[in-house]
């Protein structure tokens, strides 16, 4: 009688191993700020953990480790602006909120300063289909899973997103 | 006026190197090995083994055995996703090697396997628990009746929670719901299938008969007082039926430490 084939999904952190530092990347470049970036990562990775085993094919683990960092990372920027809103309630806000994301901003070239503002005034889904195709080279397909839309979503999200910004500069 | 691809060279050959994220990743990790001390779900290890009861899939915890799954009756992915939610799961040759083995000396007559550390972990209610612990109580080569097993844990009336919690025992064999008949001395269902019931009873020594009844050599065996006798006995039509065990014949009641009634002298 031939013998059934389990098939397994790689354990977690056998799995993990080769995404982690595209991760932490795509953390960075959503927080520009290092410990933010550390506290995030380990988030990311025991969320992940706990939720491992309701991942259903192994295929599909990138595209869900990244959702839950850019779901973590939305949290992040939401629970900043509203703590900087309880301590600055002019109508700078926004103003504010993005000097303090883009610290490097003022020492940076030109062209990067006006890309760093255009991203950040994205609508959230434009900028985070944007950040993974570019920064983190993922498939429409892949970028539709963490965002829980279609891959013409995906697709439209980021060219609506180029478009913006290159109509900003 | 740069591009976005000219703008992505910058960023990250300046702020984002391979060798400075490298080095994050480096410095997060003791914080993550310290909160997977506390998270980490126990190691099983699991593997699909051949039986002459068919293949089974089956998961052993620290604790001992998790789950052993009729794979002829469904497929693998409903106990694995219930297992995987519980353990970390590992394939093992060499602990299946020694599970075929150990089948083996049960499917020869060794029964002392069966005394293998079983972990109810995947048991959702205290009641199931406490029915699966008692049935493993019943000795070989003999029967309980539902409505038995439910007296046995304390709820007499429960004969349909007992038929729910065998249907949905997670270790088979080694808590022998095989073991559980109906009242009527027909044998009822299995969850592995009512051909796999017959071969492990018969491998235990009750041989059913042709219309899947009782065997004609069965004696009664009471609880309490320790008495077998034949089933016509006027002391076993007396005696509690839901207190009773069946067994094979009267050598099996002998073995569990019972002894011959007076009156109808089964031996």
């Amino acid at each position: 009688m031939p013998t059934l084939e389990l098939n397994l999904p790689p354990p977690f952190e056998e799995a993990m191993k080769s995404l982690q530092s595209e991760i932490m990347r795509f953390i960075l470049r959503s927080t520009r700020d290092r410990e933010d970036s550390l506290d995030l990562f380990q988030e990311t990775w025991l969320r992940a953990y706990r939720a491992y085993p309701t991942l259903r094919s192994p295929g599909g683990l990138r595209p869900w480790v990244f959702s839950i960092a850019a779901n973590l990372c939305r949290n992040r920027v939401r629970d900043r602006m509203r703590r900087a809103r309880v301590i600055v309630s002019d109508g700078r806000d926004a103003e504010l909120e993005a000097e303090r994301f883009l610290p490097h901003a003022q020492s940076s070239p030109d062209g990067v300063i006006g890309i760093r503002r255009a991203l950040a005034a994205l609508p959230g889904k434009q900028g985070k289909a944007l950040m993974m195709r570019k920064f983190g080279g993922m498939e429409y397909a892949e970028i539709a899973t963490a965002l829980k839309c279609s891959p013409q979503s995906a697709r439209a999200s980021v060219y609506q997103a180029l478009k913006k910004l290159k109509a900003s500069q | 006026m740069k591009t976005i691809n000219q703008t992505k060279h910058v960023e990250a050959s300046k702020e984002f190197d391979d060798r400075a994220v490298e080095a994050l990743v480096r410095a997060a990790q003791p914080g993550i090995r310290r909160a997977m001390k506390i998270l980490r779900r126990p190691a099983a290890r699991i593997g699909i083994v051949a039986s002459p009861v068919g293949q089974l899939l089956v998961a052993e915890g620290p604790r001992g055995f998790a789950t052993i799954h009729f794979l002829a009756s469904s497929d693998a992915d409903r106990p694995l996703a219930k297992l995987r939610r519980k353990f970390d799961l590992l394939e093992n040759e060499i602990w299946r090697g020694d599970l075929n083995r150990e089948l083996a000396r049960y499917f020869a007559g060794d029964f002392t396997v069966l005394g293998h550390k079983v972990d109810l972990v995947m048991v959702e209610s205290e009641f199931q628990r406490r029915a699966l612990m008692r049935l493993r109580e019943v000795p070989i080569g003999s029967v309980i009746t539902y409505q038995g097993l439910a007296t046995a844990v304390g709820e007499p009336d429960a004969q349909r929670a007992i038929g729910n919690t065998m249907a949905s025992n997670p270790i088979p064999i080694f808590i022998p719901c095989h073991r559980v008949i109906r009242s009527d001395g027909t044998i009822g269902n299995y969850g592995g299938g009512v051909k796999n019931k017959i071969t492990l009873l018969r491998n235990e020594g009750f041989a059913l008969g042709s219309s899947l009844r009782m065997p004609s050599s069965a004696v009664m065996g009471h609880r309490y007082t320790h008495i077998y006798c034949r089933p016509e006995c006027s002391a076993a039509k007396r005696a509690d039926p839901r207190r009773s065990l069946i067994f094979a014949d009267a050598r099996h009641a002998r073995d569990a430490g019972l002894r011959a009634c007076k009156l109808c002298k089964p031996d």
